[in-house]
Parts: C-alpha cells; structure tokens; sequence
C-alpha cells in the first residue's frame, strides 16, 4: 500500500513537472480560444525553439546569404516590414503585398494576404523559394545548413540526430513562430481587471465594438477569414486577392483580415501598404468605400465618425501595443547562437 | 489455509507461466508468418524500358521526345480480395523516379498467405496529407515534389523535350497536382492481380501523350481543370503484364 502511495505521489510530480514545462513554452491566455495549430505533431521543446529562432535570423536561407525572414519580419516592428508600402527582398526586389505581421499565429488555419499556405510548417517553404524575397531553392537551403557545424550541433541538440532535413528545418521555424504569442496589450490587461481604459479608450471600445469587431473579432482581433474591405484596386498590381486561390468569383478582391494587435508599430496598412497613417485608413472606412459585389456585409451601410470618435477609436486601437512583445528577449536576434 | 493458499498461489503462478509460453509461440508464430510482397515497376515507352534523357521514338506517331524527368508518388496501397480491402500499407507514401531503380521497388510487409486479387493505390498524395504540416521520408519538401508559392504535393512530374514544343529548348513542363476542390487531382488505380510475391507493374508513358498535342499543350504546373483533365490520364499508363 505503502508502495502505491509513493508510486501515486512520484506520478502526480512527474506529471506536475512535464506540465510545468509545457506551460513555459507555449501558454493559451486566459479565455482564448483552443490553438489551431496541433502541437501533439511538433511538439515544442527548447532546443527546436531556439533553432528554429537561429533560422529565422539567418541569411543562410536566402540564395546569396543576405537576407533572413527577419528582414521582412523585424521583431521590433511587431515581425513586419516597417515604412515600405511593398515589402522588398533579395537584391532590393520589391514584392506585391505588405509583409503580414506574425504573431499569435497558433490560431490560424491559413497564411498569406490571399490564404495560400494551408499551414504553418509550410509556410517559410513560400518566401524562402520566391523570387523577389528569398529566392533559394529549398534543397540547396538544407545543404547550406548540413554544412554548417553550428547548424549540425543546433539540430542534435533538438532532434538528438545532426541530420538536416526539410521537415525538421520547417518543424523548427514553426516552433518559433509559434511561441510569438502577444497577450499582453493594456486592452489585456484591462480585460484581466489589471488596468482600466481612459474615457478616450473607453469611448473608442466601444465605437470599435460597434464598426469593426465583426472582422476584427476579440481577442485576436482578426476573425481569420478573408474580406473585401472595399479598396479599389490598384491597377499597377491588379492583386485579386483570395481570388487568385479559390479561383471562384465570389472570392474577388478578399484578403486576410489582419490583426490588429501592435497596430501603432506594423505601418503602413493593408495588403499593398497604401495607407501610411492610421489616420488614413479611418479615413478610408468613412469615406473611401468602394463598393462592388464582393464587399465585407458590415462595410455595405456607411460607417460615420466624426473627428472626435476617429481621435477616440484611434486611442483604443494604441491599447492594443504590446511593448513585453515587441521587445521580448527571447523573440530577439539570437546573438550567442547565431554569431558561432 | 496458509499452504492451500500457497498451492493456489503456485497454480496461478503455472497459469501465468503458461499463458506466457503461448504468448511467446503465437508471437514467434505471427513474426514467422509476415511476408514480404514486392510491387516492381517498370517504366515503358514505346514497348521499351525508358530511358531517360534519350531521344524516343514512338513509331506510330513518329513522334520523338525525349524524357529528362518522370516521378510520380504512389500512395494508400490496398490489397484486396474481391473487393474487400484485406490489407493497407501503413503510412504509405513512395516517391518513384525513373532516375533511381531502387525508388521503383516497393516492399509491402504484410502478413503470411493473405489472398488477393486486385491491387489498389493512389496516384499523389490526398487531401488530407496535404493539411497536415512538413512531414519526413519521401514526402518531405526537399524532394522537390511540393509546390512553394501555394500549398500542395505534386503528384507527378514529366519533363522532357520534344522538336513539336516551339518552347526555350523545347521544352515541355508537366507537374500535375492539386488536392483542393474541385481541382483535386488524385487518381485511384484499381488492378486484377495474381496473389503473388512479386507484382510486376508497367507504367507506360506513352500512353501519356495520346492525345496531347504538345505544340500546344507543353506547360501546366499548377492546380486547375486541365491538370484535373491530365491527372485523369495517368489511369491509363498502368497495367499488370499478362503472362
């Protein structure tokens, strides 16, 4: 009996322990909804953590060594590229769209303005092989790092096997990604009952409640589908946006509603980066609706602010920066590894 | 009652004791009774081993073409027994490149004198392994089997040249694939067979250019109705060799 009791109790510590562990690496924030992601199929631990932030960080992925996903995703500009309309790669080649911002990317289901990737571990796959980001063949990438003695030490230390492969290449990547969780903006905190809105805040909760919750849903606030938000198109880019996936009609000129956590730092806005200020995009709800067959249903009446509800929604949209996020060690440039 | 315990203890210790022998025979019995099955392909054109990289004549068509790249994913390999499925290859993904003769031997392990008459397996990868994250072995993305600027495995590739291409080097381009609806591209190949060790399968790559007129069909290399419409040829280039 005796036995039992001992064997109960050193169970009950063992599983205290994992849990314990498990809860550091990757933690779902109070309310919040079950993660997309299966992390039973790549389970997180710290070693894979840190070597897929070593990639993340290393031009070694680009075709010519210059240019990391860091580049187009810098941690202090909430992993975006900040003050360019078009995000540019390799050899100052500009792209189409505006880099997304990457955070809390364990909920969702597709990647990309247009939803072309259908999964997190696939994803890196895209900018590292095209042309205007990356431009490098995903083979001659995991030679490049088998190679490398730092990468072969960095993959036995997570996978207790040297061998470079591309599932554990992007197994790693996505381990990192994943851990980009932003939880932690005054409107959190607020929520938690730690702090309180000022009544400019206040105001603009609920104006925002009011217009734009029905795509930018709490507490992501992005409800991760994709929409027309009514920008008329750019007729140097002609981006049909999900469209260009689906193929269906219906879907013409939809993009992935972005977050809009750490809103203040991933300027300028939309797909295409056309709006530097978030002035501006207020500006384009008000007034600049463009209205075709595929619009947003809660874009088709007119939304109306005066100058004093856009100053008051605007002070709300800046509760949600998360500074412990943007300058989080453990996101940073991973110096003591990288620099071997 | 201490040594009526004690016998009573002793005969459960027998029971146990035996009962561990028979678990011991049954397993030795059931390693004893696995059996390994092997699915040989061959790659044809024009009745001949292909050879890649080689100028190929088709002599009714008198068509030439030469292949530079054939692979394609054989996957979900089923036996069955008039039409019931009997056994199922788990985690069953083989890439097979005319470039590498080992990728055309597949070894099925499956338990001793099972019955079969038919053969069935998928030709690419399903919808569902398309969802599912970066995954190792032939279906890992270094295999250059796995498009980068959207999601989805390719499920075959062909490349090659033909004097009828009035392409850059001409060339012809086929990666044919696409999981989502109603683009999918993956085929079910369902053949009568012999219940033998060995299953010899021909994969006649001839049969892919019935029809296609490569002056003006020599590139497709993304998901969409005419690689649904191409997919639907690959069907055709297997075949059991009669005896």
């Amino acid at each position: 009996m005796k036995n039992k009791v001992f064997i109960f109790i050193g169970l009950c510590l063992f599983l205290f322990a994992f849990t314990a562990k498990e809860k550091a690496l990757f933690e779902i924030p109070k309310s919040w909804p079950k993660p997309y992601y299966n992390f039973a199929k790549n389970k997180l631990t710290a070693e894979k953590i840190l070597l897929g932030r070593v990639l993340f960080y290393d031009p070694i992925l680009s075709r010519n060594n210059t240019v990391s996903c860091a580049n187009c995703h810098s941690p202090y500009n909430a992993f975006t590229h900040v003050d360019h309309a078009l995000s540019h790669g390799i050899d100052d080649r500009i792209g189409t769209r505006n880099s997304p911002a990457l955070m809390n990317l364990a909920w969702h289901p597709s990647f990309m303005w247009d939803g072309a990737i259908n999964h997190l571990d696939m994803q890196a796959l895209a900018p590292i092989s095209s042309h205007t980001e990356m431009d490098e063949n995903f083979v001659k990438a995991v030679n490049k790092l088998q190679q490398q003695s730092k990468y072969k030490t960095l993959f036995y230390n997570a996978f207790a096997d040297s061998m470079v492969t591309g599932e554990r290449t992007l197994k790693a990547l996505s381990q990192f990604m994943l851990t980009l969780v932003c939880a932690n903006t005054k409107y959190d905190k607020v929520m938690r009952k730690e702090d309180s809105f000022t009544v400019q805040e206040n105001n603009g909760y609920v104006l925002f409640k009011q217009h734009c919750a029905a795509c930018h849903t709490e507490p992501l606030f992005t409800n991760l589908q994709f929409e027309n938000n009514g920008l008329p198109i750019d007729t140097t880019l002609n981006d049909l946006g999900r469209m260009r996936i689906s193929k269906l009609t219906k879907d013409s000129c939809k993009f992935k509603v972005p977050t809009l956590r750490n809103i203040e730092f991933s300027f300028p806005y939309m797909h295409d980066g056309r709006f530097k200020r978030l002035q501006e995009v207020l500006n384009h709800y008000t007034q600049g609706i463009h209205q075709t067959r595929t619009l947003a249903k809660p874009l088709q009446k007119p939304i109306l602010l005066n100058t004093n509800q856009k100053v008051d929604l605007i002070a709300f949209l800046l509760t949600l920066s998360d500074k412990s996020f943007l300058f989080n060690p453990a996101f940073a440039y991973p110096k003591e590894a990288l620099n071997k | 009652m201490n040594s009526l315990n004690n016998t009573a203890a002793i005969n459960l210790l027998k029971l146990k004791y035996c009962c561990f022998i028979v678990w011991l025979i049954s397993s030795f019995n059931s390693a004893a009774q696995q059996q390994s099955i092997s699915i040989q392909s061959k790659l044809l054109y024009a009745k001949q081993v292909l050879k890649l990289n080689q100028w190929l004549y088709n002599s009714p068509h008198t068509d030439s073409i030469m292949l530079t790249n054939v692979q394609f994913y054989l996957s979900k390999i089923e036996l069955l027994n008039n039409g019931k499925i009997v056994w199922q290859e788990p985690n069953s993904y083989h890439l097979l490149s005319a470039d590498d003769s080992n990728s055309l031997r597949i070894q099925l392990s499956t338990p001793a004198n099972i019955p079969f008459t038919s053969i069935r397996f998928h030709i690419g990868i399903d919808s569902v392994t398309n969802y599912a994250g970066a995954q190792g072995g032939d279906l890992d993305p270094t295999k250059g089997m796995y498009w980068t600027w959207q999601n989805g495995y390719i499920n075959c590739k062909l490349e090659g040249k033909s004097t009828q291409c009035n392409t850059r080097y001409n060339e012809f381009t086929f990666h044919i694939g696409g999981y989502l609806f109603p683009d999918n591209a993956l085929q079910t190949v369902n053949i009568p067979c012999n219940n033998t060790n060995t299953v010899d399968l021909n994969i006649d790559i001839t049969k892919w250019f019935d029809g296609i007129d490569l002056s003006k069909q020599n590139h497709v290399m993304s998901p969409g109705q005419e690689a649904v419409l191409l997919a639907n040829k690959l069907v055709t280039l297997f075949s059991i060799p009669q005896k």
